[in-house]
């Protein structure tokens, strides 16, 4: 086993401990302050009962006032707001996956942005029945750009990528009328079906949700995922490292932050740059670390390696260490906190996006045509800014762990290759997988996902439930902030394949990985729709008797019940940790957990203690073992 | 029936088989009836290793059944299969252990029951050391005898040590195959139990040669998975026990193939249905490579040929391609694309070739492995040169698309074609590389439209996409570089250090192809060398890069600069493609080239200055370096790079033209700066040298003073 052990959530919390001791000199806020002042949390707004879509209310649903003024029932209200809900992680998700295609469109030859990948864009094009002979391969990649665009806003139709599906599954959606039309159109028409005075049956209001979901996953989400593969390269293996001691404090600190890989590949670009490692070497630095928080980490961290410096809940973490020169932010999951917490220190936070644009900030905004020269400004500005660094208030905590991440779809085929036998086998599929599985080497499949909440001890749902999974022999796939729980814990080191059941260890020696695959960021959830497609086709089974299930423990954003969405109508039994504002109705509430099981073959559990979650999760994967004879 | 649930019962019945045995035996015996294998210091060898514990006597062998009841735990995962497979074994060793109850000899020839120590101690080190290559189990009976006869003389053929046990045995008796310990077939018994022999030698290995401690369960697995390359040939119809016995095998990591369809797990349990196709199948399982050792040529393949020149009127045929279409290509394919050790060759063979013609070749080696690089492609591509002179009677000079062989009309008459080229190539690559290639095939090429359509289309775009890889590799790009130190059987002080800008100077190394070295032979002539600490960028001098160089040439060099010629220059060996030396009147260096004969205007000729400069010493102002570095924007950039250049043989300045003009133009934003180089067309003397540079604008005439 050698020297290897898990940092544990304990340690990561001492760690945090001994930052916020610096916040406190200061007299920066924190989450954990802020928590204590909104809690307890409104009632009310916690079951999903209150109604504030029109001026008439707002309205709140109590055994009293059982409607509102319009008459809506307590299903309907919070059907409306689980709706809306998913409407705003679809749109967030989706509109991400559109800057892509809008990037991809500006690439050229001498551009900033170059086509990494062309095979994977000639194997899109011939998906999509695009003409590739001799075409060049730019001329390529606007032609498909534009199709791509196309399906924000085509007038019929249903989204491309859902021919991807097993046949099976296509035909649940179509029968369950959630088959996704043009992305754009379904989250318009979830608005509008939740306006005042629209729907208010929940069954309607749920079936748009799924629908809305699907068109994230099966649309806005698996553009963003498949043109920044074909942009910035697809993910293979690569070593990296995680948690705040990745932050080197002899060197220039910049930390990327959001969900774009467009702004953070060109910061990384820029800052190996030799001109710029000279210029921060003349303002006394020893060199330049790029380090990244949430999902344009993962997106980083699987094509560079460039280390993790934390998840969600610890992006004000980065600041109080005092060392961050600038914390350069894209969209989604960026914290306000950071511009009043920014000026406590010499850090520089850097707004980017007209999407996000914050007080206390600086504004720099980054477009396709201008990436470069930006890029080159904001790391120079960084630079510039070490010397201002007060090193009284300087403090890294000492505590990483490396990491092999990058298991993009194609990546894993790659790895199931090498454990292939070229006198039996055909390369390039998942069957081996499928053999592991159905063999019972491996008990099944967990796609872990989602964020940190402090609902729920921060990070420990996301561990522990990993922990016990890969134990009983059941392979972890994660993304997001979950994916990053497990690299600061060590679950990502190879060497964690000594915390594995027999069956499980075994795989990660024979095929040189670790227990936890760390497949991207939260958009990258469409790689694990392809890989649930793939492995049905390869396994002549429907991908809801697959032995895989979905969890987000510690879950928070709108984009995540839209994910959850798509993976429960992909036909994925989802467990969730937190709640999604549904309890105050039993119709909606059975619908989610059950009724939605006859449309899509899968449904939500929540369930709030983590034990009885991971437990409820093995046993619903042995059930789907034995239902299939396995 | 889950796989795990087979394991379980044919445990269940062979756990009630030994239970009973014991008790049987005891009731005949007593409990103090001694229990022993003959020649063993080990006792009841695997339950032994395992637990730690030896058994002496009836008694003891009925409580250590009851802790073998205790590794037959019954969850649905794989760790209890493994354990009731190890449980399965234990029980086969006690049955097996019975029949030496009162007799000394259970088995009769051919059969041969338990192994002594002393045989495995005879077989252990081959074993150990590779020599014998891998441990075939073969259990049951084959389809046909001729199928089961064919399979083991296929192991036996390469060395692969076969025991046997059930049905195979009688196939083997009826085919009058000679079995015994001495041609490597060793059968062990009729029963499935006496599969434990085999099993009792893999554990005694490990005690043996592994210092795994009895009792060391985990140690033990460990070892046998990675050191023992065992592995099971299960014949169908497979039952339980046979199944329960193939978890143990699984466990200790020894992967079961067998013809009956049933569930499959990679590089485990794999179901072939061509038992032809077993042996092949076994070994890429097990990954057990084989050394080849004969070159089944009809002439003699010795290093004692490779200066071997064969004149013109000693040769047979001549394939030249300065004149006609000739390449030899390495290509990267995907396993499935190979077909291990075929050689196909189109077009004309030598025999259809008129005696002393000139004819087009190009032969193609496609190779595949799991760890297989396409960078390691150029590094193999230039071995051929070393393997073809090695044959008797064939020469070969150049590479890629420039290669020139001649096959002389002795080699010829003794039986050499040109399949034997491929075996030649396909022997030495899969010996060489075996760390990298697991299959290997050779296309030849002669047919001459063939081989200028695949010249053109194939060989041409790969050379250049590799020299375009290379010229994006800059030094600072870098974070290591490579030592090489190939030279020093005959120049023991002398180190290259290889960086992307700056090849070997025998021109033969590139960062690549040491980089490449270095992954295929870790402890081999390229080592790492980092360069963290700078000391002087200008002219390239780190302390790492020091302390590499001192500890390489054993302490006769301290320090080197990479990018100097005056201060710190590298030293050379003796292989130098080139030699620039300073030319004070003109300020500037004069390089020739190892081609050239003639007089140079620092009035020395190349070998006059070659015996200045090689054997390791440092001489400032004097380097040897290779041809591709003089375009190199890191030529002598202490002392302001390529402009300084002001002399060299035509011949030479015509290759590098190209390349060096635009480094010229990129540095200084001249054109056409080898227009400013003078050559011996133009002086041999520094005086008439100096006119022409004068008139010419030569730029080193305005640098500052070299010295």
């Amino acid at each position: 086993m050698g020297d290897f052990k898990l940092t544990t959530v304990e340690e990561f919390e001492a760690a945090t401990a001994r930052l916020l001791e610096t916040g406190a000199k200061v007299g920066a806020d924190a989450w954990q302050l802020r928590v204590k002042n909104q809690t307890p949390h409104c009632k009310f707004g916690e079951q999903g009962v209150c109604c504030r879509i029109c001026s008439m209310g707002p309205c709140r649903i109590t055994p009293k006032a059982p409607r509102g003024i319009c008459g809506c029932d307590v299903h309907g209200i919070v059907g409306r707001n689980y709706l809306k809900f998913t409407a705003g992680g679809a749109a967030t998700h989706s509109d991400h996956g559109r800057e892509i295609c809008h990037t991809l469109y500006h690439s050229s030859a001498d551009g900033s942005y170059k086509v990494k990948d062309p095979e994977k864009l000639t194997r899109i094009a011939k998906e999509w029945g695009i003409e590739t002979e001799g075409k060049d391969i730019y001329d390529l990649a606007h032609e498909v750009a534009y199709e791509a665009l196309m399906e924000y806003g085509k007038p019929f139709g249903y989204s491309r990528w859902t021919a991807r599906a097993p046949k099976h599954t296509q035909e649940l959606w179509e029968k369950a009328e959630v088959l996704p039309r043009a992305i754009d159109r379904e989250v318009s028409c979830s608005l509008h079906m939740s306006h005042m005075g629209c729907s208010s049956e929940p069954e309607a209001l749920i079936r748009q949700s799924l629908r809305a979901g699907l068109c994230d996953g099966w649309g806005g989400s698996m553009c963003g995922t498949e043109f920044s593969d074909v942009l910035f390269g697809t993910p293979k293996p690569i070593d990296t490292e995680a948690n705040l001691g990745v932050m080197v404090a002899e060197n220039v600190n910049i930390v990327v932050h959001g969900h774009d890989p467009s702004l953070s590949e060109m910061i990384c670009e820029y800052a190996d740059d030799p001109e710029m490692i000279a210029y921060a070497k003349s303002m006394g630095a020893k060199g330049i670390t790029v380090s990244g928080v949430c999902c344009t980490s993962n997106e980083v961290a699987m094509r560079r390696g460039i280390p993790m410096a934390g998840n969600f809940l610890q992006q004000e973490n980065v600041v109080l260490t005092g060392a961050c020169e600038a914390i350069v932010v894209d969209v989604q999951c960026i914290f306000p906190a950071l511009g009043p917490l920014s000026k406590c220190f010499h850090t520089k936070f850097i707004t980017t996006s007209k999407i996000a644009q914050m007080p206390d900030s600086e504004f720099i905004h980054f477009t396709v045509e201008d990436a470069a020269d930006k890029a080159k400004a904001i790391v120079k500005m960084a630079i510039e800014n070490f010397k201002n660094r007060k090193p009284e208030l300087v403090h890294i905590p000492d505590m990483k762990q490396k990491a092999t991440v990058g298991y993009s779809l194609e990546a894993i085929k790659k790895v199931l290759d090498g454990v292939t036998n070229s006198q039996v086998d055909e390369l390039g599929t998942l069957k081996p997988l499928v053999e592991c599985i159905t063999s019972g080497v491996i008990r099944g499949a967990v796609a872990m996902v989602g964020c940190n909440n402090p609902k729920i001890r921060p990070d420990t749902a996301h561990i522990e439930l990993m922990k016990k999974l890969i134990a009983n022999d059941i392979i972890v796939v994660a993304s997001g902030c979950s994916a990053q729980a497990a690299a600061k814990a060590g679950l990502m080191d190879k060497a964690a394949k000594d915390l594995c059941g027999a069956g499980l260890k075994r795989v990660c020696e024979l095929a040189d990985i670790p227990p936890v695959l760390h497949m991207g960021s939260c958009v990258d959830i469409s790689r694990m729709m392809n890989l649930v497609a793939d492995l049905a086709k390869d396994s002549g089974l429907n991908i809801s008797q697959l032995p895989v299930v979905g969890c987000a423990p510690e879950w928070m954003s709108e984009k995540a019940v839209s994910i959850g969405n798509y993976v429960v109508a992909t036909g994925i039994d989802t467990f969730l940790g937190v709640d999604p504002y549904v309890s105050g109705s039993t119709e909606v509430t059975n619908l989610l957990t059950d009724g939605i099981r006859e449309w899509v073959e899968a449904a939500y559990t929540v369930e709030k203690d983590i034990e009885k979650l991971v437990d409820l999760m093995i046993e619903r994967i042995e059930e789907k073992r034995k239902a299939i004879g396995i | 029936m889950t796989l795990f649930d087979v394991v379980f019962s044919g445990n269940d019945a062979v756990y009630g088989l030994t239970e009973k045995a014991i008790d049987d035996a005891i009731a005949a015996n007593g409990a103090d009836k001694a229990v022993a294998f003959p020649d063993t210091a080990y006792s009841l060898p695997c339950y032994y290793a395992v637990t730690g514990t030896k058994v002496t006597n009836l008694g003891e062998l009925k409580e250590a059944l009851g802790v073998v009841k205790t590794l037959m735990t019954r969850e649905q995962r794989l760790h209890d299969a493994f354990m009731s497979g190890v449980a399965t074994a234990l029980c086969a060793e006690f049955i097996e252990a019975l029949k030496y109850l009162d007799n000394p000899a259970p088995y009769a020839a051919p059969e041969a029951g338990h192994l002594p120590d002393a045989a495995i101690r005879e077989l252990g080190v081959p074993l150990v050391t590779g020599d014998i290559p891998g441990v075939a189990v073969i259990l049951g009976a084959a389809p046909t005898a001729e199928e089961g006869v064919e399979l083991v003389k296929s192991y036996q053929g390469q060395g692969i040590l076969v025991t046997l046990v059930g049905g195979i045995i009688d196939q083997c008796v009826e085919k009058g195959l000679k079995m015994g310990a001495n041609v490597r077939v060793i059968p062990l018994g009729k029963d499935v139990t006496s599969v434990v022999h085999v099993v009792s030698v893999a554990v005694r290995a490990a005690l043996i040669f592994g210092n795994i401690q009895p009792g060391d369960a985990a140690g033990l697995m460990k070892y046998t998975f990675e050191r023992v390359p065992a592995f099971v040939n299960a014949f169908a119809p497979l039952n339980e026990v046979i199944v329960a016995c193939g978890a143990g095998a699984i466990a200790l990591g020894f992967p079961v193939i067998t013809n009956e369809e049933t569930f499959r797990v990679p590089k485990s349990l794999i179901v072939q249905k061509d038992v032809s196709k077993f042996n092949a199948t076994s070994l890429e399982a097990r990954d057990i490579k084989l050394k080849i050792t004969k070159i089944d040529i009809p002439v003699a393949f010795a290093s004692a040929f490779e200066g071997e020149i064969i004149r013109r009127g000693d040769m047979q045929v001549e394939f030249d391609g300065s004149r006609v279409d000739c390449f030899e290509l390495v290509r990267t394919k995907e396993a499935t694309e190979v077909e291990d050790h075929k050689i196909e060759l189109i077009g004309p063979d030598i025999d259809e070739m008129p005696e002393g013609s000139k004819q087009s070749i190009a032969y193609i080696v496609d190779v595949a492995g799991k760890s297989m690089q396409s960078d390691f492609e150029a590094v193999f591509e230039r071995k051929f040169h070393s393997y073809l002179n090695c044959v008797e009677g064939m020469m070969h000079t150049g590479q890629r698309d420039m290669i020139r062989i001649r096959v002389s009309k002795d080699t010829y008459q003794a039986g050499f074609r040109l399949k034997h080229i491929g075996e030649v190539l396909y022997a030495r690559v899969k010996s060489e590389f075996a760390a990298v290639v697991d299959k290997c095939q050779v296309t030849i090429i002669t047919d001459p439209a063939q081989c200028t359509e695949l010249r053109h289309n194939l060989a041409i775009p790969m050379f250049d996409k590799r020299d375009e890889r290379l010229t994006t590799l800059t030094d600072e790009g870098v974070d290591v570089y490579y030592s090489c130190i190939m030279c020093q059987a005959f120049s023991p002080s002398h180190v290259c250090v290889v960086t992307p800008e700056r090849l070997g100077l025998c021109g033969a190394v590139s960062w690549l192809d040491a980089k490449a070295t270095n992954e295929l032979d870790p402890q081999g002539p390229c080592q790492v060398i980092t360069k963290e600490r700078v000391i002087d960028e200008r002219i390239g001098e780190y302390e790492d890069v020091n302390e590499a160089v001192k500890k390489f040439s054993q302490g006769a060099l301290e320090d080197v600069s990479l990018y100097s010629l005056i201060e710190k220059p590298m030293t050379s060996c003796g292989c130098f493609e080139c030699i620039c030396g300073i030319e004070p009147l003109s300020n500037g260096v004069c390089i020739a080239n190892r081609e050239y004969a003639g007089m140079t205007p620092i009035g020395m000729t190349f070998s006059e200055l070659a015996s200045m400069t090689g054997g390791g010493v440092q001489t400032p102002g004097f380097m040897g370096h290779g041809k591709h570095f003089i375009a190199s924007k890191k030529f002598m950039k202490a002392e302001g790079g390529v402009a300084r250049i002001v002399w060299m043989p035509k011949d030479l300045k015509e290759q590098v033209a190209d390349r060096l003009n635009a480094t010229a133009k990129e540095l200084y934003g001249i054109d056409n700066f080898c227009d400013m180089i003078g050559d011996e067309t133009i002086a041999e003397d520094p005086e008439t040298l100096l006119e022409f540079l004068t008139e010419k604008g030569h730029p080193a005439l305005g640098m500052e003073p070299m010295m």
